[in-house]
């Protein structure tokens, strides 16, 4: 209901938008009608949210009055020239010649870029008196903030992320997935690994590679279309290993 | 104290060469109230002086005005009075296709009636340049200032344009070239 007392300015809104928004003509909106619309309107409005709408509406009147002034300026100025003339000779015209016309236009700017001795003193100035990085993060993130580094399965048991036997479960439980989802075949990394939850998706990708380290299942790449596949290994595997970094954030 | 007076003269058309050939800031060019500052209420007599003093050098001050057209927010600048030639402007290390786009722009944005929405330019360059072109030459034209994105994304002639280009006789030569002959 409210949205259809309303629906004569929010018409009017959309249509300055679209004007404003565009390279249309600003003298096809008719502002002095739309003024007496407003103003007819006016008495209606008793919510604070009616009025707002309507002052909306004159804000985006007034936007259309000021691109009309440009746009009467402009068309006043000698830069008016038939738009679909230069728009056409534009196209015809190959790009030499269109580069000369500019280069012949054009009076670049003089100007030198370089430090002066009082900038100089100013950057020394800076430099001996900056803290040192760490320092600096100290005050902006507080004394805790560690580098990104790697986390051992003893530290995760330790700070209670698994107990042993939870571990020992998860690991077995994600072996059979992947036996089961393998089949002896390869099967990709990222489905394997994929769940709504990042915590899960990490768990996930956390055990794969205890497995993988284990020799309990491998993984190969494509380097063409940079997939990582996977599958389990029925037997330990030998030979040498290798690590390997793999990105879990855009996982799904 | 007549040669006082002409060391001072002196002394300031020096001082606003200084400031206006040393880029401070993102922007070349030195605002009028900054000339004020430098310079003295009589900035502007000082400056004919120095006009007159660098034209032997080929160079010329010019004026931007600014938004509100007030003396403050014009912006001065020392440019080239003659216009480079296209193999000069090729030195640079400016591409001719890149200088096409820009040429092709402002006189489609000028067709208009100085805005253009961006998406509608990109069609239009479309037809003679290929597409990552267009996307590049003009996000590097909005940042360099010769063309302004506001935030509905229309584009407007930038302020470097009106200080760098006469865009009168761009228009008028661009209206004057004979189009390509059709290949055979």
């Amino acid at each position: 209901m409210e949205e259809n007392r309303l629906e004569d300015l929010l018409r009017v809104i959309e249509l300055c938008r679209s004007v404003e928004s565009s390279s249309a003509n600003p003298f096809d909106v008719d502002i002095r009608e739309k003024i007496l619309l407003l103003k007819n309107k006016l008495p209606e409005w008793k919510l604070l949210e009616e009025l707002l709408v309507d002052s909306e509406a004159m804000l985006e009147l007034t936007q259309i009055v000021k691109l009309q002034d440009e746009w009467l300026k402009h068309r006043a100025s000698s830069l008016y020239i038939d738009p679909l003339l230069i728009q056409l000779k534009v196209k015809l015209l190959p790009k030499e010649a269109l580069t000369e016309a500019f280069v012949k236009s054009w009076h670049p700017v003089a100007q030198l870029d370089q430090i002066s001795p009082k900038g100089l003193e100013k950057a020394f100035v800076y430099w001996r008196d900056l803290s040192p990085i760490a320092e600096r993060f100290k005050e902006e993130f507080g004394t805790y903030g560690t580098r990104p580094g790697v986390i051992d399965y003893q530290e995760l048991v330790t700070l209670g992320v698994f107990t042993k036997t939870q571990f020992e479960e998860g690991l077995t439980e994600l072996q059979a997935e992947l036996v089961d989802k393998t089949r002896g075949d390869w099967i990709d990394y990222m489905e394997f690994i994929k769940s709504p939850a990042t915590e899960t998706r990490v768990r996930r990708a956390y055990l794969l590679a205890f497995l993988i380290s284990e020799g309990r299942a491998t993984l190969k790449s494509e380097p063409l279309t940079g997939k990582i596949y996977i599958t389990a290994l029925s037997s330990k595997a030998k030979g040498p290993t290798k690590s390997v970094a793999i990105s879990i954030a855009s996982g799904d | 104290m007549e040669s006082q007076d002409k060391a001072l003269l002196e002394r300031k058309v020096r001082k606003a060469f200084q400031v206006l050939v040393l880029q401070r800031g993102r922007n070349p060019g030195v605002k009028g109230w900054e000339m004020k500052r430098y310079l003295g209420l009589d900035y502007r007599g000082i400056m004919e002086v120095l006009a007159e003093d660098i034209s032997g050098l080929g160079l010329e001050v010019f004026e931007v005005k600014g938004a509100d057209g007030t003396d403050d927010s014009s912006r001065f600048l020392l440019r080239f009075r003659e216009s480079p030639s296209v193999s000069e402007a090729e030195t640079s290390g400016i591409r001719i296709d890149d200088l096409a786009v820009l040429a092709a722009t402002i006189a489609f944005i000028n067709s208009k009636q100085g805005r253009a929405a961006r998406k509608e330019v990109e069609m239009f360059l479309r037809e003679k340049f290929p597409k990552w072109r267009v996307e590049y030459s003009l996000d590097r034209y909005v940042k360099r200032g010769y063309l302004d994105q506001d935030d509905r994304t229309m584009l407007h002639t930038g302020w470097r344009t009106h200080a760098e280009v006469d865009e009168k006789t761009l228009m008028t030569l661009i209206l004057s070239r004979a189009q390509a002959a059709p290949a055979k």
